[in-house]
Parts: C-alpha cells; structure tokens; sequence
C-alpha cells in the first residue's frame, strides 16, 4: 500500500530524515518507535503533507501513486489521516461543522453524494460515544478549550468517521491516563481490518500493549536503524534505547 | 508553509454582486448645495414649516464645522458642491398607494437583489422599507403592523402624519450639530425609516430597511428614527448596495434609537455597499451617525453589525445609558480588503445606575486594507455598579494590510468596572494544515476559519440573516486562495 | 480658523551659555523652530486629558538658577551624579574614572565629542509626540553624556539625581544622552526630587542609544512637590539582540507627565517596560509609552498600573505599533487601575497599530475597586478596614515594585508607597 524509498527530509534547511525505507501492506500495523528528536513526528508530517518540511530526495508512493506530487488535502482525500500529536485549536467552529465539511469533501471525492445533516448528526453522535466522548462536544469549536485527552479522542474519532485507507498515529499515547490510553487503543483497534494499514509513531512502548502491532521500526537519527516483530519493542523498553547505542534523554521509561 | 499565505491572499477576490445599475427615469437634482436646495427639497416633499426650519438650522451650524480627520482613513477631500441631494424615480403619483404602482423596474431591482417586495412573494416574516437614492418606494406588510399598533414607514410619511413624535424625538440622541456629517445629514435627509413600537407591544415581525444607492453623482442621506415605548420590542435589520461606479459616492446616515422603560431595541446591519475595485476605484463614503439612548430603566438596545462594503467606512454606533439597569450591546464584525478602509466601532457612554454594556468587535483585513477599531467606553460620576465588558480581536490575512485599535476608556466612578481585551492574529499555518488534513480545500478552510472568528457576533443576527452574513463574507473572501 | 493658544515666547529665550559651540547653535536652531508651537489642548489628542493641568505663566519661563544646597536625595549605594536645575553639580557628584566609560557634563566635552553628540541629540525621540522634548532641545543648559565602549560593563548602578530648587517661580532642563556600545551593561537611575514652593516646570529629556547586545536597565523616581509640573521625555532605540527595561514609579502632582518611547530597529531586540503611578488629593499623573516594533522577531512587555484616589486623575496611554516588516514580533501590553474614590478620574488608552501578519499581539485593561471579598476575607481574620485597604492597595502594585532591581530604589519605593496609602486612607 504505503512505500517509502531513501526519503529524505529537510525543515529550514537541517536534514532530519537521512534515507527512510519501509513498506507497509493493507491489513498491516507498524509502530516506528525512537527517542526525542530522532525524525518520527516528522516523517508523519512529510507524509501528510506538511508544506513545512521539503523533501529533499526519495520517493513515496500509495498503492503506486505519487503521494509526493499531490497537495495536503488531496492526499487526505486519497486516504491518509494524520492523528496531530498536539491537535491545533479553530475557535468558532464546531466539530460538527468541521467534521461534516471533512466527510462531504471525501465523499465528493470519491462521487458519493453528501450526507445530510440528520443523518450526518446520528453517525456523529454514535462515533462519539465509541471513544467515549459526550455527544455535546460536537457542538464546542474544534479542540478548542479540550483537555489533552479529548484532543487524543477527538483525533480518533475523526479518523472513525473519515475511515482512512492508511492512519498514521502521531505520539496519540502521549499525555493520555490509563482509562484514556484504553479508549484511544480500542477505537484504533477498531479501525484495524484487511484493507488498511495503520502506522503508529510512539516513544515509548506501552501504546503497543494495547495495540499490537505486527511490525517495529527503530528510528534514530533520521534512519530506520532496526526491525523486527512485537518482541522488539519489548525489548527495547527492557534495555532502553542506550541497547542499540542511541541517546535519549528519556531512555530511563 | 509559506504556500498557504499566497493560498490565502488569493481567496480574496470576487466580483461584487450586486453592481448592476438600474435603468429608470430620475428627477434628480443639480449638483451644489445652498439653503435654496434645501428649501426646494422641503418643499417637493411637502414639509411643514417647522421641518425646513429644523433643517435650515442644521445647515448653518454644518458651514460653521470642519471635516473630521481624526480617524485612521484617508481619502480626497469630498466636494460637497458636487453632488446633487436628491434624486428620486420618476412616477405619477406623490408617493404610491400601493405596491402595483410601484415601477416594475424598481422591482425587479429589489428581486434581483433578494428583497422582493410583491405580496405574492413578499419575504416570510419580514416588513421591507425599500429605499431607493433619495426615496422610499415601498414598504411591505403595513396592514399586519397597524393592526399591532406598529407604525413603520418612511420619515416623510412620518414628518406629515405623526408630526407630534417626529418633532419629540428627532435629533434628541443626535443633535443637528453632533458632529460634521450628522449636521450635513439633519440639512439634507432625503427619506428613511420611522418606527414607533407603542407600549407593551412585542412587534409582531422583523422589519427592515433596504437602502439601494441607484444614480450616479448623488449622495443618500437618510435618517432613521426608531421610538420604543415602555415595554415594547422591536428588531429591526438593514441591508445596503450599490452599483459599481467609478467614481466614489457619499452615503451620510443618521440613526437615532430611543428605548422607554423596559423596551428593547435590536437592530442588526448588513452593510454591502461597493467597496470598490481592486485598485481601489470607486466605493461609498460610509459616514454614519448611529445612536441610541436607552432613557428607560431597565431598556436594552443591541447593535449587530456586518460590514463588508463601503470604500471608507466611518460608524460608531453607540449608547447612551442613562436608565438605570440598562444594557448596551455592540457586537462587530468589519471585513476589508483591497483597498477598503474602515474605522469603525461604539461608544457606550454609563450614566445611570447599574448599566451594562458589553462590546465584541472582530476585525478581519486583508489585501492592503485598513481596519480600526475605535471605542469608548465612559462611566460617569452617577454610573454606580456600572459594568463593561470588551473583546476586539483582529484577523490580518497577508502582510500588507493594517488592524488597529484605539479603546478609549474613562471612568469617574469607583465602582463601576471596566475589562478591555485585544488580541492580533493570522489564520495559522497549524489549522490550515489541520483542515486541508482533513480532505477540506483551502478556500474552504478559509472560510470556515473566518466565519468560526465571527461566531460570536454571527449569532447575535436574526436566523435568516446570521446564514446570509456568512455567505457575504465567504463572497467577500472567495478567490483569495488560488 | 479658531485661535491656537501658542507656547509663550518668554519660553525660548534659553540662558547659560557655557555648553559648547555645537550644542549652543543646536539649541538655538531648536528655539528658533519651537516659536510656532502650539500649546496641546483638549483637541489635541495627545494631550487630550491632561492639557487643563498645564498652567505656564511667563515667569515660569525664567531658569531656575543652580545655586543652593543639595542632598535631599537617596543616600546612593553606588555612583551619583547631581543635577540642580539642570546643571549638574560636580562637587555633589561622586563616580570613578573606569575604563571604556564615560560620564561627562554637556559643559565638559570637548569640540569633537560636542560636535559627534549634537549630530545625535534627539534621535531617539518622535517630537511631534513628545512637543515639550523640543522645548527642552531648545532650553537645556547643561546635561550629562554616558558613554559605554563595546563590552563596557559598569558595576554598580549610576543614579542622577535631579532636585529643582524653586524659591522662586522658574523652569529647568535636565538632559541626559546615554550610549550604550555593543555588548555594554549599565543600570541608570534617575531620580526627581524638590525643595522649595514657588511654581516651576521641570522639562526633562533622557535618551538611550542601545547598541547590539547591549543591556540596559533604567529606574525612575518621580518624587517632586506639588509645587512643581513635570514633563519628561524618554526615548529609546534598540539594535540587534539588545535589552531594556524600564521601572517607572510615579507620585502625583499638578501635572506629571511622562512620554517613554521606544524602537526595536534590530532582530531580537526585548523591552519591557513596567508602570506604577500613585496619585491623590487634586494630583495629576500621564504615562504616555509608545512602542516601534520596526525589525523582525523583537519582544515587548509592558506592565502598568495606576491608582488615584480622592479628587485625582490618573492616565495612562500606550501604543504599540507593529511595522510592516516586523514579522514574527510579540507584543504584550497589560494596564490595571484601581479608581478608589468617585471623585477620582481614570482614563486609559491601550492601542494597537499592526501591519505584519505574522505576529502576537495582545491588550488588557481594567478600571475597578478594591475587591470587596478580599477587603472583607482580611477584617474577618481581624484586620481594621483601613489597614487592609492599605494591605491589599500595596499588593496592586507590589509585583512590579518588586521587579525593581536596585534595592536602595525598590524599598525607598515600597516605604514611600506605603506612606501614601496611609495617607490616603486615612480615617475620615
């Protein structure tokens, strides 16, 4: 589905990812794991399209198009989501609103006709009960006054109601207690199925307990530095990042 | 992202819809300005002695003043020998009795422009006053409204048949000598709206004025004088356009609001008059004098404004609350582009007792416009518990506009509290990334951002007019993303 | 046209004439252009709430003479420089010779440095905001030059202290120029005092010249009597990456008034400024600050609060100004007012004039009372109403005496403040 080849990618001219190469298959779930600073949150960004990262060398394709070529919004329409790790408040705009104008612009895309607002409101309310979120936040402007778990759940539910072919999850774990961690896990596990991939960027591996990915990537230093299957996380949270000669700050999780 | 600025300075050009100019025979006015035209403009409008002396007075106090420039636009100096005072649609009759005598062009004039004044199709729910240059060419759903004791007709008809609340009231929340352009207007005013909403009366509809600049070369200076006795409720709504024309046109407004014991007035504006073209040619002098007093206890007067149109814009309408326990409110929303300048905000002036006010102005500038808040809040001596709350939040879109604000506070009373807030900023790089994420277009996130900014203020208008706003300033803003 | 009421000519006759050449034509090049100046009045905006306290009567316009005692002053922990009547006073003053600095009287200066400081004098300032820096550019008779070399870093702060001896009618001039090289460090202090009771004018210009990296901290004492009107100027330009900040604290008078504009003209240049005024009885106070964000990426600040009590009336007007180059700059402006009495008067003005996008700007102003609660949360815990009014008075203002950072300045501060607090809510 997802292949990525000697992806290089620079922000103001640094170099921070040096040469990324992966391959994801429908039905599968990678977690790319690495210490602060080691490119995860960007290659998200790249892939999504983020004009503040220019890509400097590499190729990117989904299901053997050019993702490179194409602008943020037709990426999303063609069937990537970003879960934001720190999710950007609209003020004024309701997540109803937003999330209707996101759905009908993929429908559109895709020559489905709009929903309607009835029928908009009940699939809403029933995907906001699935990542336990009270059916009035639809009404509240997108994120704007919600605790960092409910912009956690927030993303989630939009990537339920948007049903993406590929979901890259940005450090979602991150800030989350444990009954929050559970909610965000299960409504992820249920977007898993045979026909999407879903990638998971994390620092630290309690994210996977819940979410067992199939395949685990080290990056560090712009390079994907090691692979392997659940087990490798495991490990890593054993010995810590210092096991594969790689400095971080927050090793001691 | 540096893509999504230019993206955002494209969204910003559109054609103005409703530029059109009607081709309909006019008795218009030579240019130039002199106590014989005033006399003349009385006299084709039949007035009483008293209303030409009113607005003689007006005219020798107006010779007397200077033009204000101590607002942040600059614009030539206007001639006032230029223009003509008053231009009107031929017809038959003096005024027409009903709406079949009206010209069907005017008509169709106000079809096109979404008002339609025919009984078949009248709006649901809404009285229309159509005012049109210098005139009133209609007004809808009288009979309704008298049955309710409502009177809402043009000024004219009012100065011949309620001349008692005309001569009371008139010019005692703006007097003629206010201010340059206040003066200017009490000397030449043309028509306008008069409403008088007696005790106890809920107004059964909303009622509206549509004010359309049609002639080239002339000025509209209406009045509007909406009385609200005790107890009584009115919302009344403005919609204005004009053709596009090269060449710039004045438009000098007086409103005066008055609000008895326990009243409340509502009166929303959506002002669309030609802002311009893109290099700036033509647009309207908007150079309004809106006031009301709530001389009541416990009245209440709310202005809403959208204001997308006018070249300069010049318009603080404010409240004088001199009741105890009564409420201002002013809630903004101004938008420019190109070359649009606007300065525009209220004054709450506290008098009484335990008043209230509270203040939320949205200011969005894009292109090379200029947009300025301008506001004072007062409490005086008497204001005891008095209480004002301000939020002035600017949105620049693209680094060659300005967005100012200049909130003058005073205060003479210990008690009386005062909380002034402003913030500047962009649509953000951030929720455009977020949205287009999301599959959403550009221009769309634009839109949605910007209309998000104006919620506040957007729910303050009458339902059918809150979806209309949005449309005008997403119109306003379309093209500006490529 | 209607009449302007116009500054009085007996004004723009200036007397001492021992500064050197270059400066005495400057001067005389600055009276001959001020014979047009208008006096501000309630049209104009600048002045728009202070011009009734401005009372100028032609014997105000006779120096005051800079003769007699001094010393009603700080005892000075570190260095001293004495001015009476805008002339300074050597023998009252005491600072060391350091290297790579230079204090020297505007009598003192060689040709050269007279000629190098008159093509600067004024630069810093906007005149046509701050009219009376002219009359001052036109008037001052003496006047002090701080110069720091690169790197120059003076280890304790200076403090001139201004006293206007008026036992007659009279005005007087005080002038400092303050030039801050690369890299320099320096905190200044001014301090404004008085003896005597016959009415005069004390029109004072402070300039500093920041360049970059250079650190500045400036401290002002307004103490003077109620005999005497005050008007200052202080202007400030910034270079790349330099620092300033600014403590005022202001008693009342029958007239205070005080303009501090400054320009951020480099990439990271930081200011903050921070207010306090105090006014009772009939006093009079005007802060006006103004703001230039010119270059990119700079910071400002600032932090005023005012309090007027009794027949009072306190004002406060400050205007930041984003250019339209000035991308990516931050600007914070925060004024709090406490109206004690309904005699009192308080009118604030915070604006924002922006033409950069990319920016975070904000505003904040409040006019209130004491809080109720917490007035009565103290009498329950058994303090008297009128301590606890003193209490929590203090408290509005003590976060940004506390910020003061030359001890000596922040208690004598504290104390005064105190004092008047007391004094204001003294039992009816």
């Amino acid at each position: 589905m997802l292949s990525i080849k000697n992806l290089h990618a620079s922000v103001e001219g640094k170099e921070i990812l040096k040469g990324i190469n992966l391959e994801i298959k429908a039905g599968e779930v990678h977690a790319i794991m690495g210490p602060n600073g080691s490119g995860k949150s960007t290659l998200s960004q790249v892939l999504a399209g983020n004009d503040a990262f220019e890509v400097t060398e590499g190729e990117v394709t989904l299901n053997g198009e050019n993702l490179l070529e194409l602008e943020t919004e037709e990426r999303a329409r063609d069937g990537i989501f970003l879960a934001f790790q720190y999710p950007v408040e609209i003020p004024g705009v309701s997540n109803l609103q937003f999330l209707r104008t996101a759905v009908n612009a993929m429908r559109k895309h895709k020559g489905e006709a709009e929903m309607n607002a009835a029928e908009f409101m009940k699939l809403a309310k029933e995907v906001s009960k699935q990542v336990d979120l009270d059916p009035a936040f639809l009404k509240r402007g997108v994120n704007e006054g919600f605790s960092g778990g409910e912009k956690k759940r927030n993303e989630i539910m939009q990537a339920l109601m948007l049903q993406p072919k590929l979901a890259i999850l940005d450090e979602t774990d991150s800030g989350l207690d444990i009954d929050a961690l559970k909610v965000v896990s299960d409504g992820v596990n249920a977007l898993r199925s045979d026909d999407r991939a879903i990638l998971m960027v994390t620092h630290y591996q309690r994210l996977l307990n819940h979410i067992v990915p199939d395949y685990v990537h080290v990056l560090a230093g712009g390079r994907i530095i090691k692979s392997g299957g659940r087990e490798l996380a495991l490990e890593l949270e054993e010995k810590g990042y210092g096991w594969l000669g790689i400095k971080d700050d927050d090793a001691s999780n | 992202m540096a893509t999504t600025d230019n993206e955002v300075k494209e969204l910003i050009k559109r054609e103005y819809e409703h530029g059109f100019v009607t081709e309909i025979e006019s008795d218009t006015f030579e240019p130039g300005l002199n106590e014989d035209v005033i006399a003349r403009l009385s006299a084709i409008k039949k007035e009483p002695e008293w209303m030409l002396e009113w607005r003689l007075k007006a005219y020798r106090r107006w010779l007397e003043m200077e033009e204000p420039d101590w607002a942040h636009v600059g614009y030539p100096k206007v001639d006032y020998n230029s223009i003509s005072y008053y231009s009107a649609p031929k017809r038959k009759e003096d005024m027409p009795q009903s709406l079949d005598e009206v010209d069907p062009e005017l008509l169709k004039t106000y079809e096109k422009l979404g008002i339609p004044l025919h009984e078949r199709e009248k709006l649901a729910g809404v009285a229309v006053d159509a005012v049109f240059d210098s005139v009133s060419v209609a007004t809808t759903f009288k009979e309704p409204l008298a049955k309710a004791g409502v009177v809402f007709c043009s000024i004219s008809e009012a100065v011949h048949d309620y001349p008692e609340l005309v001569k009371k009231y008139l010019g005692t929340v703006v007097p003629q000598g206010d201010n340059f352009f206040a003066a200017l207007n009490s000397a030449v005013f043309s028509d306008g709206t008069f409403v008088y909403i007696p005790k106890g009366v809920r107004c059964p509809m909303e009622l509206s004025t549509y004010f359309r600049i049609n002639a080239a070369n002339t000025g509209q200076f209406e009045r509007t004088l909406i009385i609200a006795e005790e107890g009584s409720y009115v919302s009344y709504l403005e919609g204005c356009t004009a053709p596009m024309r090269d060449e710039n046109q004045l438009h000098a407004a007086v409103v005066e609001l008055v609000a008895l014991d326990d009243a409340q007035i509502k009166y929303s504006t959506v002002q669309n008059w030609y802002p311009g073209d893109e290099e700036g040619k033509g647009g309207i002098y908007n150079f309004v004098t809106k006031r009301g007093a709530c001389i009541g206890k416990n009245s209440k007067i709310s202005w809403t404004q959208v204001e997308t149109g006018s070249a300069v814009t010049w318009k603080y309408p404010s409240c004088v609350l001199r009741g105890e326990n009564s409420v201002g409110e002013f809630y903004s929303v101004a938008l420019t582009h190109n070359f649009q300048q606007a300065d525009t905000g209220t004054k709450m002036i506290h008098l009484g007792k335990n008043t209230r006010s509270t203040i939320i102005s949205k200011g969005i500038s894009a292109g090379k416009s200029s947009n300025a808040y301008r506001g004072l809040v007062k409490f005086g001596p008497g204001a005891e518990g008095a209480r004002n709350f301000t939020q002035c939040d600017s949105l620049l879109i693209g680094d060659r506009c300005g967005a100012h604000t200049f909130p003058y506070i005073e205060s003479k009373n210990k008690s009386a509290i005062v909380e002034h807030e402003a913030t500047t900023s962009k649509v953000s790089d951030e929720q455009m990334f977020l949205c287009r994420q999301r599959g959403i277009d550009p221009e769309q996130a634009v839109s949605m951002i910007v209309n998000g900014f104006c919620k506040e203020v957007f729910k303050e208008l009458p339902m059918e007019f809150a979806v209309e706003a949005g449309k005008l300033l997403e119109v306003s803003l379309e093209g500006s993303v490529g | 046209m209607k009449s302007v009421p116009m500054l009085s000519s007996a004004f723009l006759h200036p007397a001492g004439h021992s500064l050197p050449e270059p400066l005495l034509a400057l001067r005389k090049e600055r009276a001959s252009a001020l014979v047009d100046m208008p006096l501000p009045t309630r049209k104009t905006e600048n002045w728009k709430y202070s011009s009734k306290y401005l009372k100028l009567a032609d014997d105000m316009a006779i120096s005051l003479p800079a003769e007699g005692k001094t010393g009603n002053s700080l005892a000075v922990p570190g260095y001293k420089v004495v001015f009476l009547n805008g002339v300074m006073i050597p023998e009252a003053s005491e600072y060391p010779d350091l290297d790579g600095i230079q204090i020297t009287s505007f009598n003192d200066l060689d040709a050269d440095e007279a000629n190098a400081l008159a093509a600067r004098l004024g630069h810093t300032l906007d005149h046509a905001q701050a009219q009376f820096a002219r009359l001052n550019g036109a008037r001052f008779e003496d006047g002090l030059l701080v110069r720091l070399k690169a790197g120059a870093v003076l280890d304790q702060p200076l403090f001139i202290i201004h006293e206007t001896s008026a036992d007659a009618s009279g005005s007087a001039y005080p002038r400092i120029f303050v030039e801050a090289g690369a890299n320099s460090q320096l905190t200044l202090v001014e301090e404004y005092t008085s003896t005597g009771q016959a009415s005069a004018l004390i029109s004072t210009v402070t300039e500093f010249s920041l360049a970059e990296g250079a650190n500045v901290t400036s401290v002002r004492l307004n103490m003077e009597g109620e005999n005497v009107q005050h008007i200052g100027a202080t202007g400030v330009r910034q270079q790349r990456s330099s620092r300033f900040e600014s403590h005022c604290v202001g008693f009342g008078g029958p007239l205070r008034r005080h303009d501090l504009q400054v320009r951020l003209e480099g990439e990271g240049a930081e200011t903050k400024l921070n207010g306090v005024v105090v006014t009772q009885g009939k006093q009079h106070y005007d802060n006006h600050t103004s703001i230039d964000h010119v270059a990119a990426h700079c910071n400002s600040e600032e932090t005023y609060r005012n309090i007027a009590a009794d027949q009072s009336h306190a004002v406060f007007n400050g205007r930041i100004h984003i250019h339209q180059d000035a991308q990516k700059s931050n600007a914070d402006m925060n004024n709090k007012n406490l109206l004690l009495s309904n005699g009192a008067e308080i009118d604030t003005k915070p604006e924002l004039e922006i033409y950069a996008d990319d920016v975070k700007c904000a505003h904040g102003a409040t006019i209130g009372q004491l809080d109720e609660t917490s007035v009565f949360y103290l009498v329950s815990r058994g303090i008297d109403r009128r301590q606890a009014n003193v209490l929590l008075t203090m408290a509005f203002i003590n976060e940004l005496v506390e910020q003061i950072p030359v001890a000596v300045v922040r208690e004598t501060a504290q104390a005064r403040l105190s004092d008047f607090f007391e004094q204001t809510f003294r039992e009816a």
